[in-house]
């Protein structure tokens, strides 16, 4: 019997993909309350492991599931997963508030004034709509430490730009459709950029490599040039280069 | 030092199996394309199957060994030599100090993995040897090898006869005329059944842009997509999807054209919808693959493609246990 491939987009849904990997779908669209659920799931699955499941990967509205055959078949694990989802709870979990320094304009922020003429804003209006608005990370993924947010205002919905360029610098502050996004490593995009921040969300020489998980909420702080530079030099030096604002 | 890089190839890395735990932080499992030759190159040296290698695509290095060493090559089907003289790929070998291995012209596959008695000793970065490009991380320098790289091996474990050898038929490669079995998934049902069924009755050509992050194919028909309405968040093309993870060989088609296979280097997520994925017994085989060869993709079922998971397994086993 071939696993049911599913058919219609009937959420929430577990569907196979390939002999290794489920999916579990809770929504197809961007919400805080099916990350919420995500987040709860991989939390729940991490603190009571089914075996055989090897690596938990949560996005926006969907949790991947990295598993051994050999240990737990797709069958078995479907329905195991099922149950977990039927008595899923989402607790308040305490959230992690950062507030994380942008450089917007200047070199990184190549797209700052044409963004800011299609939106018939001032770059100072944008940078400050851009600053004030209140960050969820929904997911970490894509390249190392990407960190991918939601919660922008909706004048700053943007198109992604028709040909990517091949190179934006870590620290990119971008935009790109309905999200945002803090780039983490140099690598092509075809998002929108506004400015950098000198934190590296992601650094392997770090003990900890990574600053920002799932949950965590996040606002931009705009810091001048001068401010910047003397960023640059204490994140090279190994400070984190951004405050924690406590749980909530 | 045991190993001067005097010519790097192409795109020469450290690899041993991977970094597996790190995918939900953006870090693929990476490790070699063609796991079973990478671990045949182990065992033939007397190492861990797991131990780190040197992975070579399309065009071999040129090495200077500076101490003598047990070597052995499989993978791709490409000549070795040492100091010039042609020897037998899959077979164990001694080489002496100041000696060259060098490499002719690839004739088949695209990989070869380059075991060294010991392995590659380079640091562990959390908790492989496998070089992550992109990310920076692992191997020598976290980059693809250059002219002038000096290797270090660690102490051998077990002594291997030089002349060990694993049997032809043991050995496997992308034979000609390859096919990638796919297991239907997450989007199938957002492209019509007639669009299904071209995409398995087409034959696809690998591009120019195949390497350890994916490989992409062409010259299938397009895909053409069940209208619908696209949810907050995804853009409006029908390829998009609000951004998920991307399994190892899922297929994403970005604007319903050319179909890219994600392999170990994998973009953990991303979004493009993704129609199937290609079976983990079939993996081993993408990294052996060319540009401008012919692929076709073969539906499967899931019985179907744990079966031929357990004949890899077995394949390996055999190997395993012929040392």
């Amino acid at each position: 019997m071939n696993e049911p491939v599913a058919r219609r987009d009937v959420f929430p849904r577990i569907a196979a993909c390939g002999d290794c990997a489920l999916a579990i779908e809770f929504a197809e669209h961007i919400d805080e309350a099916v990350n919420a659920r995500v987040i709860a799931l991989a939390t729940a699955l991490a603190d009571c492991p089914i075996a055989g499941i090897e690596e938990m990967v949560p996005t926006y509205r969907s949790l991947m599931v990295l598993y051994d055959p050999e240990i737990v078949s797709g069958r078995v694990l479907r329905q195991t997963l099922a149950t977990r989802l039927a008595g899923l709870a989402v607790g308040r979990t305490p959230l992690r508030r950062f507030r994380v320094p942008v450089l917007y304009g200047g070199a990184a922020g190549l797209d700052l004034a044409e963004l800011a003429a299609m939106k018939n804003m001032t770059p100072a209006d944008l940078i400050e709509m851009h600053a004030s608005a209140d960050y969820r990370v929904y997911m970490i993924g894509f390249a190392p430490g990407f960190v991918y947010l939601g919660g922008v205002p909706e004048a700053l919905h943007t198109p992604r730009l028709p040909q990517p360029r091949q190179h934006i610098a870590a620290g990119s502050i971008g935009l790109g459709g309905q999200q945002a996004s803090i780039n983490s490593v140099p690598g092509p995009s075809g998002w929108r950029f506004l400015g950098r921040t000198p934190v590296r969300v992601f650094d392997p020489a770090r003990p900890q490599p990574f600053l920002l998980r799932a949950g965590d909420r996040v606002r931009f702080q705009p810091i001048s040039l001068e401010e910047a530079t003397r960023l640059d030099v204490a994140v090279a030096a190994g400070e984190i280069g951004m405050t924690a604002e406590g749980a909530l | 030092m045991a190993l001067e890089i005097l010519k790097p190839g192409l795109a020469t890395t450290v690899q041993d199996l991977g970094r597996p735990g790190y995918y939900h932080l953006g870090i693929p499992l990476s490790g070699g394309m063609d796991r079973l030759a990478l671990a045949a190159a182990n065992l033939l040296v007397g190492n861990d199957e797991g131990d780190a290698v040197l992975e070579a695509v399309f065009l071999g290095p040129e090495i200077r060994f500076t101490t003598d060493a047990v070597i052995a090559v499989t993978g791709a089907d490409m000549p070795l030599k040492i100091d010039g003289v042609e020897l037998s790929t899959w077979t164990t070998l001694a080489i002496k100090a100041d000696q060259v291995l060098s490499f002719g012209f690839l004739k088949a596959g695209a990989r070869i993995y380059i075991a060294v008695a010991g392995g590659i000793d380079v640091p562990v970065v959390l908790g492989s040897r496998s070089t992550y490009p992109l990310g920076a991380l692992g191997g020598h320098q976290g980059r693809t090898l250059k002219a002038g790289d000096a290797l270090a091996t660690l102490p051998p474990k077990r002594a291997m006869a030089p002349g060990s050898t694993i049997a032809p038929e043991r050995r496997r490669g992308p034979g000609t005329s390859p096919v990638l079995r796919v297991l239907p998934g997450l989007y199938w049902h957002r492209i019509t059944a007639e669009a299904g069924n071209g995409f398995f009755d087409d034959t696809w050509k690998v591009a120019p842009e195949a390497d350890r992050i994916g490989y992409r194919f062409r010259g299938g028909r397009p895909l053409e997509f069940v209208p619908r309405e696209p949810p907050f968040g995804a853009g409006s093309d029908p390829s998009n999807i609000v951004d998920s993870c991307y399994p190892y060989g899922s297929i994403q088609v970005p604007g319903g054209t050319e179909p890219i296979v994600l392999h170990r280097d994998a973009v953990s997520g991303g979004g493009y919808f993704m129609i199937g994925t290609v079976i983990s017994a079939d993996m081993d085989l993408i990294g052996q693959l060319q540009p401008n060869q012919k692929v076709r993709f073969v539906k499967v079922t899931m019985d179907e493609a744990l079966a031929a998971r357990k004949d890899a397994q077995a394949t390996a086993a055999r190997i395993r246990a012929s040392f």
